[in-house]
């Protein structure tokens, strides 16, 4: 074996293999937007960015926790249901139980936070695998919300209830500035602390990481949590900007959730990923679905495009990967 | 061009492997090594783990193809390209991991891929049987039937039946990695024959072992790589363990328990009647500052079981466990972190090594509050952590953002004891510490463990090797079904006596010692 002088080794602080897929995906994500923006004028201004900002703040809200989950080796299929209950409790609480708005919407995100709990509870002390028990709570949830709201909508909130989800906050919409500090708080949580390195340690090796004496069901039992929280989040960002409550909403978001954070390279089978790739994701995606639509292209052909990206970004990294395991 | 020195040159060897090279990122794993073996020859293949003997067998296997250098096939190149090229030239492997299909039967595992056939490309059952049949008379194989189940046979069994596979493929060469690694001393002797039976068939044996007795045992010649390059090769006649050993890591290695005597301190671990059901039954042990206590007992008696117990992975459901004095319920191994116990499990590779991370990320990994600072990791203080254990346990990585799970055996154990290590314990607890790993890494161990106990750790230490319980242990436990049934001063520890103890019976005693 040679050796290779340690100082020097020592500086490459994240292994090449990751730079190289975010770094790729940045790049196709750079073509996309020239030849996107190329086709149309109206692609490439800053209005329509940060509108798609805008629009892409709700899934990207989940998709933060999700990636937690992800890299741990689990899945929350939960997710949209979720919404779809915090959107409807928001609404209920405050027309029918008459909460003042601001309780009713702290009262929609601890729900949020009990619903994921719940999921994490089962998955860590029962055992019960991820998939299923998310699967489960995806039907729970939205029977919940439809049997609550009884199809009907709540509409007719006060107006500064709309801040967030409509008006801008110095020129960037209100709620993109909510998605940034999140993105920003996550992304030094799982680079920086202990808790991030438990993470990647659990998707790892969950054994190993036990046997260590890291705090693996704490850990998990946080994430989950975490993510109906942001849910719930998402839930209230969401009623706030289309100003009205059903019980179908969020339906789907875990599909887009999911596919924005394996796309940004996060591995399903756990133990690899970053919140930039999930940015990146997140960015790509939405740009995509906006970028062909202004084109003329039509709602069917946009999602066999993005279907086609998430394949072809998956090729690319793990023929990445059978290099780097190439011994 | 082929370099045996000493060994008598066959006219033609069957297999002839000449100055190979090959390269990974970062590593050179071979360097103009060449090898040969002849037909009815067992040659056997000894070196450190990482000095190149997997890597050799990949090439001459067709896994990977050589950077350099050619593989000849009685006397003629071939291109082994891929797995299926080699079979073709008659070349066979048997991985310690056994490749079977544990639902399937004897019959249809031998004759995976290459079934007979009848009309229109069905499978000829018939045939499939009688030929399973005919090989298994043909080893005086009795006890295994071609309909059984592979996944109900014990593990002498299944190699056996992979035995046969290369043999319905009629493989000339035969590859055999670590064969008894996992085998009972029965099933050992069993083996023997078989590849005599082999032998003098005109089959080509190599033969890759850690066990110096086996090579003796069995082998015509040796050859012994060291860091990628060949060091020698001889046959068995002229050389002892001794010598290899020395071959194997260049220098010699001063003795194989430095056992160091120490004074003996305060009771760190004290356990009174634990219960964890099945495998925990009614134990009690201590453990002292300064001590190495060896549990000796049968793979399932519960040693393991014991210590996971202690370590809070499986929490005991009765009895008492004192640490320092201080009565403890651990019930978790964070816990059991936090009391100062550390634990190195027996299965590096699921139980102890987060192998797809880097050196930095393990060694730091049970020790993450000793490098974190509100939760923050400080990256300096952990590369510091990292670089102070690869220095102190000598771990040959080419840097500390290596993966760890491709270091070699021994490296990785250094990691996992490196880690533990960290947190500055005071009972340490070692489950089966040196096993498939080498003679070199195995005496730093060993080394490591005397220096420790002498700084004032308590050990436990497990193992199924008696000569490491003997010569490393202050004293010596053996357990048997759950329970420990006998205890030995270091003077009064014999391989008989415990072997007897682990046993449960006189009689059976003869056979251990």
């Amino acid at each position: 074996m040679s050796e290779i002088p340690l100082p020097q080794a020592a500086k490459r602080v994240v292994p090449w293999w990751l730079l190289r897929h975010e770094t790729m995906l940045a790049v196709i994500l750079l073509i996309a937007l020239i030849v996107l923006g190329g086709l149309n004028s109206r692609f490439l201004t800053l209005d329509n960015l940060l509108n798609q900002g805008r629009l892409t703040t709700e899934v990207g809200l989940i998709a933060l926790p999700m990636t937690f989950i992800i890299i741990t080796g689990g899945i929350d299929l939960s997710v949209g249901s979720i919404v779809g209950l915090c959107a409807i409790l928001l609404g209920y609480s405050w027309k029918v139980f008459g909460f003042p708005l601001p309780l009713a919407i702290g009262f929609s995100l601890l729900v949020g936070a009990a619903a994921g709990f719940l999921n994490g509870i089962v998955i860590t002390r029962v055992k019960v695998p991820p998939l299923i028990m998310t699967i489960a709570t995806l039907a729970l949830y939205r029977g919940l919300a439809e049997g609550i709201s009884q199809a009907r909508s709540v509409r007719g909130y006060p107006e500064w209830f709309y801040f967030i989800g409509q008006e801008n906050l110095f020129g960037v919409p209100a709620q993109l500035w909510l998605l940034l500090i999140a993105i920003v708080i996550s992304a030094i949580v799982l680079d920086r602390t202990t808790f991030g390195r438990t993470l990647y340690a659990i998707g790892n090796n969950e054994t190993a990481a036990r046997f260590s004496g890291l705090p693996v069901d704490r850990v998990k039992l946080i994430i989950y949590t975490l993510s109906g929280l942001m849910a719930g989040l998402s839930a209230c960002v969401l009623v706030s900007r289309v100003t009205t409550t059903r019980s179908d909403m969020g339906i789907g978001y875990e599909l887009d959730v999911i596919a924005a954070v394996v796309l940004g390279g996060t591995s399903i089978f756990g133990g690899v990923g970053t919140i930039w790739g999930t940015v990146v994701g997140l960015a790509m995606i939405q740009l995509l679905k906006n970028g062909l639509a202004l084109t003329g292209v039509k709602g069917d052909a946009t999602i066999v495009v993005i279907g086609a990206v998430l394949i072809f970004s998956t090729l690319v990294a793990s023929s990445l990967q059978r290099r780097r395991d190439g011994v | 061009m082929t370099t045996h020195p000493h060994g008598e040159a066959p006219a033609t060897p069957l297999l002839s492997v000449r100055a190979i090279e090959k390269s990974f990122p970062g590593v050179r794993a071979l360097s103009g090594v060449s090898f040969d073996a002849a037909s009815g020859e067992v040659h056997a293949l000894l070196g450190e783990n990482g000095a190149g003997k997997s890597t050799l067998i990949k090439i001459v296997s067709g896994v990977f193809p050589p950077d350099r250098g050619e593989v000849l096939v009685n006397g003629k190149p071939v291109d082994l390209a891929r797995p299926d090229d080699a079979r073709r030239a008659g070349v066979a492997t048997i991985y310690q991991e056994l490749l079977l299909f544990p639902e399937l039967t004897v019959a249809e595992n031998i004759f995976m891929g290459h079934a007979p056939r009848a009309g229109l490309r069905r499978i000829d059952w018939r045939a499939m049987h009688d030929k399973t049949n005919a090989l298994l008379a043909s080893l005086e194989i009795h006890d295994l039937e071609a309909d059984r189940i592979v996944g109900s046979l014990s593990v002498g069994n299944r190699q056996r039946v992979e035995i046969l596979r290369a043999l319905s493929q009629d493989a000339r060469i035969l590859i055999m990695d670590e064969p008894t690694a996992a085998l009972t001393e029965y099933d050992v002797t069993r083996l023997f024959d078989i590849v005599r039976k082999l032998k003098a068939r005109g089959v080509a044996v190599i033969y890759i072992s850690h066990r110096l007795d086996e090579i003796f045992a069995i082998a015509d010649r040796v050859t012994v790589l060291r860091d990628g390059a060949h060091v020698a090769t001889k046959p068995v006649t002229e050389t002892d363990a001794a010598g290899l050993v020395q071959l194997m890591v260049g220098r010699r290695i001063e003795s194989l328990f430095p056992k160091i005597t120490v004074p003996i301190g305060k009771p760190v671990l004290e356990v009174k009647d634990l219960e964890r059901r099945p495998l925990t039954r009614n134990v009690s042990l201590t453990v002292r500052a300064g001590e190495i206590v060896g549990l000796a007992g049968l793979v399932g008696s519960g040693r393991s079981e014991l210590a996971q117990t202690i370590f809070g992975v499986t929490p005991a459901d009765a009895g008492e466990i004192r640490i320092a004095g201080q009565k403890v319920d651990i019930r978790s191994p964070a816990r059991a972190r936090s009391l100062g116990v550390a634990y190195v499990p027996e299965d590096r590779g699921t139980q102890g090594l987060v192998r797809p991370m880097t050196v930095r990320e393990n060694f730091s990994l049970a020790a993450l509050g000793k490098v974190a600072f509100g939760g923050f990791i400080d990256r300096g203080a952990e590369r510091k952590l990292a670089g102070d254990g690869v220095k102190r346990f000598a771990v040959k990585a080419s840097s500390l953002e290596q993966i760890a799970g491709k270091l070699s055996g021994g490296n990785q154990q250094k990691i996992v004891l490196g880690k533990w290590l960290a947190n500055g314990p005071k009972l340490l607890i070692l489950d089966e510490p040196t096993r498939g790993i080498d003679v070199g890494a195995k005496a730093e161990i060993h080394r490591l463990m005397g220096e420790l106990a002498a700084q004032g750790l308590a050990i436990l230490m497990i193992s199924s090797e008696l000569p490491e319980v003997l010569g490393m242990s202050d004293r010596v436990l053996v357990m048997r079904e759950g329970r420990i049934v006998a205890e030995f001063a270091r003077e009064q520890a014999t391989q008989e006596s415990i072997g007897a103890a682990m046993m449960g019976s006189h009689e059976n005693a003869e056979k251990v010692a």
